[in-house]
């Protein structure tokens, strides 16, 4: 009940929080925190069951250039556009992984696999480069503000608008959480073998997951890439944006609803402070300083933050 | 020379080894026998530093050894055939036994012992191009341990040659280990068919659920009726 | 167009003889210290350029910086083995956990490159001539990389078949506990192999310094194919990965030229996407259960 409570009144904080500090530096990096952690959390769907995904940059990337392409050339409404976009990331998750589950892809083959499929994206989304800009990327057209269109000149209606998506993304979280088939992907998650005594079921419950990830995943792209009206395949598809994802979530502590939002909220904080203090001296030394605390958390913490935090304040329950 | 005092092996928080004191004396040939399960397998893993200890003390030649990475355990002359033999199975006969000789102080006589061995088992330098994992049982079990004889050790431990193999098998097998006793290697054995064992033996132990139930000398074993019900089925 | 191709499968089987050098030292961490190296590539491109700022930096002669960085890079092998490998052993990381730690590793390495060096292309500017073959054109810098990287391996062969240290190294791979029974001790061969893996990839930035410029995402590409070679021969199987790095780099020198690199890049990626759902222990692999 007390949690509940918290919850509701930092969300209420959140909210009220641009109209007591209206700074659009801060709205925009809140803006990112919430986009990111969408995706992330989205992306903690199929982690936290053991289908650790290192290329979820494909789902991005198929996403948004998907809306991004078709709103260019055809002046389709990325509201249409959103959800094309998402069908076709999750026709992408299911001929993938259904292969990958057919053939018993799991664990760190299962995660190899991910990363050539981000991968093949991206290089995808290069080779034609006639018609998506290739390394260079493409702008959106711009509409002004306008909601049909998705876009906005003001900072803080993505603000709202992201916000809501996260919440949606939790929810989605909590639903899975209490559905029947979180007992049966829990089952797979820890003991693969035993789990397949319950036959055809397991490819299901995975397929239903994966799908539902790269479903909310797309989504989370064209959410970014309408807010910044810039696309470019080496920020919404490949190794590093894949690799990011799965490192705030992880960070966070995938397991638990928050992990990966608290996960994202510090990482970008972090690499924020980090371009602010040295950027304009040393480009690239804040991703230096990132990549190593990454490389340390995940050897000493394997269950990310928060989930290393929950351990703590168990183990002090005990005692 | 190997002296062994209350010793406690857990797995985890599982106890396999409850206060084990032990001796073997130069040239002695000692046997433990038991039941399976019993943690005569443990016991010598922790020997030969491949498993810790919670507690209790293992002093070799009047070097205390228990807390020794396996190494180094080697070094100072104790060598372990694991039940099976543990051939590298990617390696030929030759280099296997050319493993054995890896330290410093048995390389120089590698040559050397490495002709003994030839000697001592023919049938070895006839296959030693082969790979490990080509010879037959009985052959596998006769280059473990002739793979431990290139370290030049003064203490060999030994679990249970005699698995898996035929009883013909057997047979020469313990032919082998007594010709090896001969020559006054002390050797640790670890082994279930006990009849056999015993007749090799100069002095036994027997464990069951991890503590030592019965020590004595090779004929008190023998003659012993309970033994013999349980284990020889006389 | 036959002379097209012929050329491209003849550059394909140069390029695969350094690709074989890449795979063989991942291959050889791999079956020894039982992990994925996936900053390999990464490394190739820091002994790119370390070759680049001895030689155009600090102006010692070509040959030189190209035998200096050989210790330099043995030295950094170490530091890995010390600083990332050895923790993630004590911690007892699963392989996922490894693989994550890994990849932070490549943000570091690409970064760190791009910090000291600059996001620009950075080369040591030899230009060697170009011979023909009957009709076919070839640089003699990929010769001599071809050459050299067959005679590396021949080296290496030698290394772990003749001598007690190869031995040792073999065995440690195939039976750890065996191994230290025989009073091999298993840190000491893993700094070893980690040494042996880090002197590779300068020998390989050596022999690729005066064919590629280096940049920072260099790496990236080359840990992928090495990976994908690796995979494809079988992890840990070091013939596989010969026989692997001469079919990739085939494939990917024709289809460079049939269609465009980005093409063949997706080709490669998608070869690798099939062998590890139809035959995930490679072409000469050994099937662990999973």
């Amino acid at each position: 009940m007390a949690a509940t409570l918290v919850i509701i009144l930092v969300f209420a904080a959140i909210g009220v929080f641009p109209y007591f500090v209206p700074s659009p530096y801060i709205l925009h990096i809140g803006t990112l925190i919430f986009i990111w952690s969408f995706i992330t959390t989205a992306w903690s769907y199929m982690g936290r069951f053991g289908l650790v995904s290192l290329g979820h940059g494909a789902f991005l990337g198929v996403g948004a250039y998907t809306t991004g392409l078709l709103f260019n050339y055809f002046g389709f409404t990325p509201w249409v556009g959103m959800l094309l976009g998402a069908l076709a990331a999750v026709g992408l998750a299911v001929v993938v992984g259904y292969a990958c589950f057919r053939f018993g892809v799991i664990g760190d083959y299962f995660a190899l696999v991910t990363l050539a499929l981000g991968e093949v994206v991206a290089l995808t989304l290069i080779a034609f480069r006639d018609i998506t800009g290739g390394s260079l990327g493409f702008t959106l057209k711009s509409k002004g503000t306008s909601l049909f269109y998705f876009q906005s000149e003001e900072k803080i209606h993505f603000y709202y608008a992201s916000l809501g998506f996260l919440v949606l993304a939790l929810l989605v979280w909590k639903w899975i959480d209490r559905s029947k088939m979180q007992k049966a992907l829990r089952a797979i998650g820890e003991d693969e073998i035993a789990a397949s005594t319950l036959g055809m079921g397991i490819i299901r419950y995975k397929m239903i997951i994966t799908m539902i990830s790269a479903f909310m995943t797309a989504i989370g792209g064209v959410l970014y890439a309408q807010y910044i009206t810039y696309l470019n395949p080496h920020t919404l598809s490949g190794v590093a944006p894949s690799l990011e994802i799965a490192f705030k979530a992880i960070l966070g502590g995938m397991f638990s609803l928050w992990g990966p939002a608290i996960g994202t909220a510090l990482i970008i904080s972090l690499e924020e402070y980090f371009r602010v203090a040295y950027g304009s001296t040393f480009v690239g030394f804040s991703q230096i300083i990132y990549g190593l605390a990454l490389v340390l958390l995940i050897i000493f913490l394997p269950k990310g933050i928060y989930g290393s935090l929950q351990d703590f304040v168990a183990k002090r329950k005990k005692s | 020379m190997l002296e062994i005092e209350k010793l406690n092996v857990f797995y985890d928080e599982f106890q396999a080894l409850f206060d084990i004191s032990l001796k073997v004396s130069e040239g002695e040939t000692v046997i433990t026998v038991g039941p399976n399960g019993a943690g005569k397998s443990t016991l010598l893993k922790t020997i030969s530093g491949l498993l810790p200890l919670r507690s209790g003390s293992i002093t070799f030649l009047g070097h205390r050894i228990d807390r020794r990475p396996a190494h180094e355990i080697v070094e100072l002359g104790i060598t372990h055939v694991p039940e099976g033999g543990r051939l590298f199975p990617q390696l030929s006969v030759y280099e296997n036994l050319r493993v054995g000789s890896f330290l410093p102080r048995a390389r120089g006589e590698a040559a050397a012992t490495l002709k003994e061995i030839y000697g001592l088992f023919p049938i070895l330098d006839e296959r030693k191009r082969q790979f490990a994992d080509t010879l037959s049982g009985g052959e596998r079990q006769m280059l473990a341990i002739a793979r431990s004889l290139m370290s030049r050790p003064k203490l060999i431990l030994l679990d249970e040659p005699s698995s898996g193999l035929a009883p013909r098998v057997v047979t020469r097998v313990f032919e082998f280990v007594h010709q090896i006793k001969s020559q006054g290697y002390a050797i640790l054995m670890v082994e279930q068919n006990v009849r056999k064992g015993l007749q090799l033996s100069d002095r036994a132990y027997l464990i069951e659920s991890g503590r030592i139930v019965k020590e004595g000398l090779r004929k008190t074993f023998l003659d012993d009726s309970y033994i013999r019900k349980a284990y020889i089925g006389l | 167009m036959t002379e097209l191709l012929l050329n491209s499968i003849v550059n394909g089987i140069l390029l695969g003889g350094v690709l074989a050098l890449l795979a063989f030292g991942m291959n050889l961490i791999f079956g020894v210290v039982k992990i994925i190296h996936l900053a390999y590539g990464q490394c190739v491109m820091l002994g790119m350029y370390v070759v680049y700022t001895l030689a155009v930096q600090a102006q010692i002669p070509v040959i030189l910086s190209c035998i200096l960085v050989l210790p330099i890079m043995g030295i950094v092998g170490i530091l890995l083995q010390l600083l990332v490998i050895n923790p993630l052993l004590k911690a007892k990381a699963n392989p996922l956990t490894q693989l994550l730690a890994l990849a932070g590793l490549t943000i570091v390495v690409e970064n760190l490159a791009q910090v000291v060096w600059g996001a620009d292309l950075r080369g040591i500017n030899i230009q060697l001539p170009i011979i023909s073959i009957g009709s076919v054109f070839v640089r003699t810098s990929n010769l001599i990389a071809f050459f050299g990287a067959l005679l590396t391996l021949w080296g290496l062969y030698l290394f772990l078949n003749r001598t007690y240290l190869g031995l040792a190294i073999r065995s440690i791979a195939q039976d750890l506990d065996s191994a230290r029974l025989m009073g091999i001790n298993p840190r000491r061969i893993y700094l070893i192999t980690m040494a042996t893996g880090g002197i590779l990839t300068g020998v390989i930035a050596a022999f690729f310094s005066p064919i590629y410029a280096v940049h920072p995402h260099f790496g990236g590409s080359f840990t992928m194919m090495a990976f994908i070679i690796v995979v494809l021969g079988g992890m840990g199987n070091l013939l596989g990965g010969f026989i692997g790095a001469f079919i990739i780099g085939v494939v990917t020198s024709v289809s460079g030229v049939l269609t465009s690199t980005e093409i063949a890049d997706i080709i490669v990626l998608i070869i690798f996407i099939s062998v590890i759902l139809v035959r995930p222990q490679g072409l000469l692999g050994i099937r662990v259960s999973k």
